[in-house]
Protein backbone atom coordinates (compact mmCIF):
# COMPACT_ATOMS: atom_id res chain seq x y z
CA UNK A 1 0.00 0.00 0.00
CA UNK A 2 2.75 2.52 0.92
CA UNK A 3 4.50 1.51 -2.58
CA UNK A 4 1.06 2.57 -4.33
CA UNK A 5 1.10 5.90 -2.56
CA UNK A 6 5.03 6.34 -3.50
CA UNK A 7 3.86 5.60 -7.13
CA UNK A 8 0.84 8.29 -6.87
CA UNK A 9 3.70 10.72 -5.51
CA UNK A 10 5.89 10.07 -7.95
CA UNK A 11 3.04 10.36 -10.46
CA UNK A 12 1.77 14.50 -8.98
CA UNK A 13 5.29 15.35 -8.79
CA UNK A 14 5.98 15.39 -12.04
CA UNK A 15 2.88 16.19 -13.68
CA UNK A 16 3.31 19.59 -11.18
CA UNK A 17 6.80 20.09 -12.58
CA UNK A 18 5.75 19.73 -16.20
CA UNK A 19 3.12 22.45 -15.34
CA UNK A 20 5.89 25.37 -14.82
CA UNK A 21 4.72 28.51 -16.00
CA UNK A 22 8.82 29.55 -16.82
CA UNK A 23 9.14 26.74 -19.38
CA UNK A 24 8.92 28.03 -22.79
CA UNK A 25 6.24 25.67 -24.58
CA UNK A 26 6.30 25.59 -28.61
CA UNK A 27 3.05 26.09 -30.07
CA UNK A 28 3.82 23.55 -32.42
CA UNK A 29 4.22 21.03 -28.79
CA UNK A 30 0.47 22.16 -28.20
CA UNK A 31 -0.84 21.90 -31.45
CA UNK A 32 -2.59 18.72 -31.51
CA UNK A 33 -4.74 20.07 -28.03
CA UNK A 34 -5.36 23.76 -28.50
CA UNK A 35 -5.96 26.44 -30.67
CA UNK A 36 -2.84 28.29 -32.17
CA UNK A 37 -4.43 30.13 -35.28
CA UNK A 38 -0.80 30.17 -36.80
CA UNK A 39 -0.35 33.73 -38.93
CA UNK A 40 -0.53 32.83 -42.60
CA UNK A 41 2.94 31.63 -43.91
CA UNK A 42 4.24 32.60 -47.97
CA UNK A 43 7.51 30.91 -48.56
CA UNK A 44 8.64 33.10 -51.25
CA UNK A 45 10.49 35.65 -50.32
CA UNK A 46 9.17 39.11 -51.02
CA UNK A 47 5.78 38.32 -51.57
CA UNK A 48 3.03 40.08 -49.65
CA UNK A 49 0.56 37.98 -47.25
CA UNK A 50 -2.53 40.13 -47.57
CA UNK A 51 -3.52 37.15 -50.30
CA UNK A 52 -2.87 34.54 -47.69
CA UNK A 53 -4.33 36.19 -45.06
CA UNK A 54 -8.21 37.04 -47.17
CA UNK A 55 -7.93 33.37 -47.72
CA UNK A 56 -7.27 32.47 -44.14
CA UNK A 57 -10.44 34.40 -43.03
CA UNK A 58 -12.50 33.24 -45.73
CA UNK A 59 -11.93 29.71 -44.23
CA UNK A 60 -12.22 30.67 -40.51
CA UNK A 61 -15.68 32.18 -41.56
CA UNK A 62 -16.97 28.36 -41.23
CA UNK A 63 -18.96 27.88 -38.43
CA UNK A 64 -17.90 24.21 -37.90
CA UNK A 65 -13.66 24.92 -37.59
CA UNK A 66 -11.83 26.44 -35.05
CA UNK A 67 -8.12 26.80 -35.93
CA UNK A 68 -7.15 27.34 -39.81
CA UNK A 69 -3.45 27.69 -41.20
CA UNK A 70 -2.58 28.43 -45.06
CA UNK A 71 0.48 28.54 -46.50
CA UNK A 72 1.05 29.54 -50.09
CA UNK A 73 4.09 28.22 -51.93
CA UNK A 74 5.25 28.47 -55.26
CA UNK A 75 2.71 26.63 -57.43
CA UNK A 76 0.19 25.17 -54.33
CA UNK A 77 -1.55 26.68 -51.61
CA UNK A 78 -2.26 24.52 -48.68
CA UNK A 79 -5.11 25.18 -46.18
CA UNK A 80 -5.15 23.08 -42.91
CA UNK A 81 -8.02 23.25 -40.73
CA UNK A 82 -9.33 21.30 -37.73
CA UNK A 83 -13.00 20.49 -37.10
CA UNK A 84 -14.77 20.98 -34.35
CA UNK A 85 -15.56 17.80 -32.40
CA UNK A 86 -19.55 17.54 -32.77
CA UNK A 87 -18.91 17.94 -36.46
CA UNK A 88 -16.60 15.42 -37.24
CA UNK A 89 -19.37 13.61 -38.44
CA UNK A 90 -19.30 15.54 -41.66
CA UNK A 91 -15.58 15.96 -42.55
CA UNK A 92 -16.31 15.21 -46.12
CA UNK A 93 -19.39 17.65 -46.78
CA UNK A 94 -17.19 20.54 -45.08
CA UNK A 95 -14.12 19.60 -47.59
CA UNK A 96 -16.28 19.73 -50.16
CA UNK A 97 -17.99 23.15 -49.44
CA UNK A 98 -14.15 24.79 -48.43
CA UNK A 99 -13.12 23.15 -51.70
CA UNK A 100 -16.11 24.22 -53.53
CA UNK A 101 -15.98 28.04 -52.08
CA UNK A 102 -11.85 28.29 -52.82
CA UNK A 103 -12.29 27.75 -56.19
CA UNK A 104 -15.10 29.71 -56.85
CA UNK A 105 -13.70 32.89 -55.09
CA UNK A 106 -10.12 31.76 -56.04
CA UNK A 107 -10.33 30.42 -59.54
CA UNK A 108 -6.28 31.01 -60.13
CA UNK A 109 -5.28 28.97 -57.37
CA UNK A 110 -4.21 25.66 -57.32
CA UNK A 111 -5.47 24.60 -53.66
CA UNK A 112 -4.89 21.18 -51.43
CA UNK A 113 -6.84 20.83 -48.37
CA UNK A 114 -6.48 18.71 -45.44
CA UNK A 115 -8.15 18.11 -42.06
CA UNK A 116 -5.27 15.89 -40.76
CA UNK A 117 -3.53 16.62 -37.21
CA UNK A 118 -0.37 15.35 -38.91
CA UNK A 119 -0.44 18.29 -41.74
CA UNK A 120 -1.56 20.38 -39.13
CA UNK A 121 1.03 19.69 -37.50
CA UNK A 122 4.11 20.36 -39.63
CA UNK A 123 2.29 23.23 -40.88
CA UNK A 124 3.19 24.96 -37.55
CA UNK A 125 6.57 23.46 -37.18
CA UNK A 126 7.25 25.13 -40.75
CA UNK A 127 5.94 28.50 -39.26
CA UNK A 128 8.35 28.26 -36.31
CA UNK A 129 10.78 27.21 -38.43
CA UNK A 130 10.54 30.32 -40.97
CA UNK A 131 10.13 32.47 -37.99
CA UNK A 132 13.49 31.78 -36.23
CA UNK A 133 15.06 32.10 -39.94
CA UNK A 134 16.54 28.41 -40.00
CA UNK A 135 14.28 28.00 -43.56
CA UNK A 136 14.17 30.30 -45.69
CA UNK A 137 13.92 30.27 -49.58
CA UNK A 138 13.91 27.35 -51.23
CA UNK A 139 14.73 25.45 -48.39
CA UNK A 140 10.90 26.39 -46.91
CA UNK A 141 9.92 25.49 -50.26
CA UNK A 142 10.92 21.92 -50.15
CA UNK A 143 9.54 21.21 -46.81
CA UNK A 144 6.13 22.59 -48.10
CA UNK A 145 6.42 20.59 -51.41
CA UNK A 146 6.93 17.72 -48.67
CA UNK A 147 3.98 18.34 -46.47
CA UNK A 148 1.71 18.57 -49.79
CA UNK A 149 2.68 15.11 -51.16
CA UNK A 150 1.90 14.04 -47.64
CA UNK A 151 -1.92 15.16 -48.11
CA UNK A 152 -1.09 13.07 -51.44
CA UNK A 153 -0.78 9.95 -49.85
CA UNK A 154 -3.87 10.04 -47.56
CA UNK A 155 -6.44 9.95 -50.91
CA UNK B 1 -41.55 -19.62 -20.89
CA UNK B 2 -41.26 -19.24 -17.56
CA UNK B 3 -45.06 -18.07 -16.56
CA UNK B 4 -45.82 -22.00 -17.78
CA UNK B 5 -43.08 -23.38 -16.07
CA UNK B 6 -43.95 -21.57 -12.69
CA UNK B 7 -47.78 -23.26 -13.45
CA UNK B 8 -46.17 -26.42 -13.68
CA UNK B 9 -44.29 -26.09 -10.64
CA UNK B 10 -45.50 -27.84 -6.89
CA UNK B 11 -45.84 -25.55 -3.95
CA UNK B 12 -42.53 -27.11 -2.37
CA UNK B 13 -40.65 -26.03 -5.98
CA UNK B 14 -42.38 -22.37 -5.46
CA UNK B 15 -41.21 -22.11 -2.13
CA UNK B 16 -38.14 -23.44 -2.14
CA UNK B 17 -37.44 -20.94 -5.34
CA UNK B 18 -38.92 -18.07 -3.51
CA UNK B 19 -36.47 -18.64 -0.42
CA UNK B 20 -33.74 -19.23 -3.15
CA UNK B 21 -34.61 -15.50 -4.76
CA UNK B 22 -34.67 -14.21 -1.14
CA UNK B 23 -31.10 -15.29 -0.50
CA UNK B 24 -29.62 -14.73 -4.07
CA UNK B 25 -26.47 -11.61 -4.51
CA UNK B 26 -27.66 -10.02 -6.99
CA UNK B 27 -25.17 -8.91 -9.67
CA UNK B 28 -24.14 -4.83 -9.15
CA UNK B 29 -25.09 -4.11 -12.97
CA UNK B 30 -24.89 -0.31 -12.36
CA UNK B 31 -21.16 -0.91 -10.65
CA UNK B 32 -19.88 -3.05 -13.00
CA UNK B 33 -21.36 -0.70 -15.98
CA UNK B 34 -19.41 2.20 -14.21
CA UNK B 35 -16.31 0.34 -13.43
CA UNK B 36 -16.03 -1.06 -17.31
CA UNK B 37 -16.97 2.50 -18.18
CA UNK B 38 -13.64 3.76 -16.81
CA UNK B 39 -11.62 1.13 -17.50
CA UNK B 40 -12.57 1.31 -20.65
CA UNK B 41 -12.05 4.82 -21.06
CA UNK B 42 -8.68 4.97 -19.59
CA UNK B 43 -7.67 2.34 -22.03
CA UNK B 44 -8.78 4.60 -24.49
CA UNK B 45 -7.20 7.39 -23.62
CA UNK B 46 -3.95 5.71 -23.59
CA UNK B 47 -4.46 4.78 -27.09
CA UNK B 48 -5.03 8.31 -27.85
CA UNK B 49 -1.78 9.26 -25.97
CA UNK B 50 0.29 6.80 -27.97
CA UNK B 51 -1.53 7.47 -31.47
CA UNK B 52 -0.22 11.51 -30.54
CA UNK B 53 2.74 9.63 -29.68
CA UNK B 54 3.56 8.46 -33.08
CA UNK B 55 1.90 11.37 -34.69
CA UNK B 56 4.42 13.83 -33.19
CA UNK B 57 7.40 12.15 -33.37
CA UNK B 58 7.09 9.82 -36.48
CA UNK B 59 5.50 10.49 -39.99
CA UNK B 60 1.89 8.89 -39.11
CA UNK B 61 -0.84 10.92 -40.24
CA UNK B 62 -4.09 10.54 -38.42
CA UNK B 63 -5.23 7.91 -41.09
CA UNK B 64 -2.86 5.81 -41.16
CA UNK B 65 -1.68 5.95 -37.10
CA UNK B 66 -3.76 3.37 -36.34
CA UNK B 67 -1.83 0.82 -37.27
CA UNK B 68 0.56 1.25 -35.14
CA UNK B 69 -1.23 1.97 -31.92
CA UNK B 70 -3.37 -1.16 -32.24
CA UNK B 71 -0.27 -2.65 -32.61
CA UNK B 72 1.29 -1.17 -29.68
CA UNK B 73 -1.81 -1.25 -27.51
CA UNK B 74 -2.00 -5.73 -28.31
CA UNK B 75 1.74 -6.07 -27.66
CA UNK B 76 1.21 -4.04 -24.30
CA UNK B 77 -1.96 -6.04 -23.16
CA UNK B 78 0.06 -9.32 -24.20
CA UNK B 79 3.42 -7.89 -22.31
CA UNK B 80 0.69 -7.22 -19.11
CA UNK B 81 -1.16 -10.43 -19.61
CA UNK B 82 2.40 -12.45 -19.13
CA UNK B 83 2.64 -10.56 -16.23
CA UNK B 84 -0.62 -11.23 -14.52
CA UNK B 85 -1.69 -7.81 -14.12
CA UNK B 86 -4.58 -7.86 -17.18
CA UNK B 87 -6.13 -10.66 -15.89
CA UNK B 88 -6.44 -8.65 -12.69
CA UNK B 89 -7.88 -5.93 -14.47
CA UNK B 90 -10.05 -8.08 -16.16
CA UNK B 91 -11.58 -9.18 -13.08
CA UNK B 92 -12.26 -5.74 -11.84
CA UNK B 93 -13.04 -4.09 -15.04
CA UNK B 94 -15.05 -7.20 -17.06
CA UNK B 95 -16.19 -5.80 -20.34
CA UNK B 96 -14.39 -2.89 -19.94
CA UNK B 97 -10.99 -4.88 -20.56
CA UNK B 98 -12.05 -6.92 -22.78
CA UNK B 99 -13.70 -5.13 -25.64
CA UNK B 100 -11.27 -2.51 -26.56
CA UNK B 101 -8.15 -3.93 -28.85
CA UNK B 102 -6.15 -5.06 -25.46
CA UNK B 103 -8.53 -7.88 -24.57
CA UNK B 104 -7.36 -9.35 -28.34
CA UNK B 105 -4.15 -9.68 -26.91
CA UNK B 106 -5.30 -10.96 -23.66
CA UNK B 107 -7.16 -13.62 -25.93
CA UNK B 108 -4.18 -14.77 -27.49
CA UNK B 109 -1.65 -14.87 -24.44
CA UNK B 110 -3.91 -16.09 -22.00
CA UNK B 111 -4.85 -19.30 -24.34
CA UNK B 112 -1.03 -19.99 -24.72
CA UNK B 113 -0.07 -20.03 -21.47
CA UNK B 114 -2.81 -22.00 -20.09
CA UNK B 115 -1.93 -24.87 -22.87
CA UNK B 116 1.74 -24.06 -22.57
CA UNK B 117 1.62 -27.90 -20.86
CA UNK B 118 0.53 -29.41 -23.89
CA UNK B 119 3.50 -28.69 -26.04
CA UNK B 120 4.74 -25.98 -28.07
CA UNK B 121 3.42 -27.08 -31.27
CA UNK B 122 -0.26 -29.10 -30.45
CA UNK B 123 -0.25 -27.09 -26.77
CA UNK B 124 0.55 -23.26 -27.38
CA UNK B 125 0.35 -23.45 -31.71
CA UNK B 126 -3.17 -25.36 -31.78
CA UNK B 127 -4.90 -23.54 -28.86
CA UNK B 128 -3.48 -20.09 -29.15
CA UNK B 129 -6.30 -18.72 -31.70
CA UNK B 130 -9.33 -20.61 -29.99
CA UNK B 131 -10.82 -17.27 -28.52
CA UNK B 132 -8.92 -14.85 -30.80
CA UNK B 133 -9.27 -16.73 -34.33
CA UNK B 134 -13.21 -16.13 -34.60
CA UNK B 135 -12.42 -12.94 -33.70
CA UNK B 136 -9.88 -12.04 -36.73
CA UNK B 137 -12.19 -14.64 -39.12
CA UNK B 138 -15.34 -12.71 -38.27
CA UNK B 139 -13.02 -8.93 -38.71
CA UNK B 140 -11.28 -10.42 -42.26
CA UNK B 141 -15.03 -11.48 -43.50
CA UNK B 142 -16.67 -9.00 -42.77
CA UNK B 143 -14.17 -6.50 -44.21
CA UNK B 144 -14.21 -8.04 -47.31
CA UNK B 145 -17.92 -7.85 -47.35
CA UNK B 146 -18.49 -4.14 -46.42
CA UNK B 147 -14.94 -3.31 -49.20
CA UNK B 148 -17.05 -5.30 -51.75
CA UNK B 149 -20.64 -3.12 -51.05
CA UNK B 150 -18.04 -0.01 -51.17
CA UNK B 151 -16.62 -1.06 -54.26
CA UNK B 152 -20.20 -1.50 -55.93
CA UNK B 153 -21.23 1.74 -54.24
CA UNK B 154 -18.31 3.48 -55.99
CA UNK B 155 -18.51 0.97 -59.53
CA UNK B 156 -22.82 2.70 -59.25
CA UNK B 157 -21.80 6.26 -59.03
CA UNK B 158 -23.36 6.30 -55.09
CA UNK B 159 -20.34 7.30 -53.21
Amino acid sequence: MRSIHRWVLLACLLLLSSCDQNQQVKDSQLSLMKTTNPSPIVTQKNKSKDHVKDIEQDVSSFPELYDVAVVKGKKDTLVVYKVKHLYRFKMKKIEKDINKMLEQKYPDENFTISSDYKIFLETVRLDEKMKSSKYKGKKAENRFNEIVNMTKDLK
Amino acid sequence: MATSKQKNMTPQQRNYQQLQQKHEIKRPVLKNCIKAFFVGGIICVIGQAISYFYIYYFDFTEQSVGNPTVATMVFLSMLLTGFGVYDRLGQFAGAGSAVPVTGFGNAVISAAIEHRTEGFVLGVGGNMFKLAGSVILFGVFSAFVVALIKTLLVIWGVL
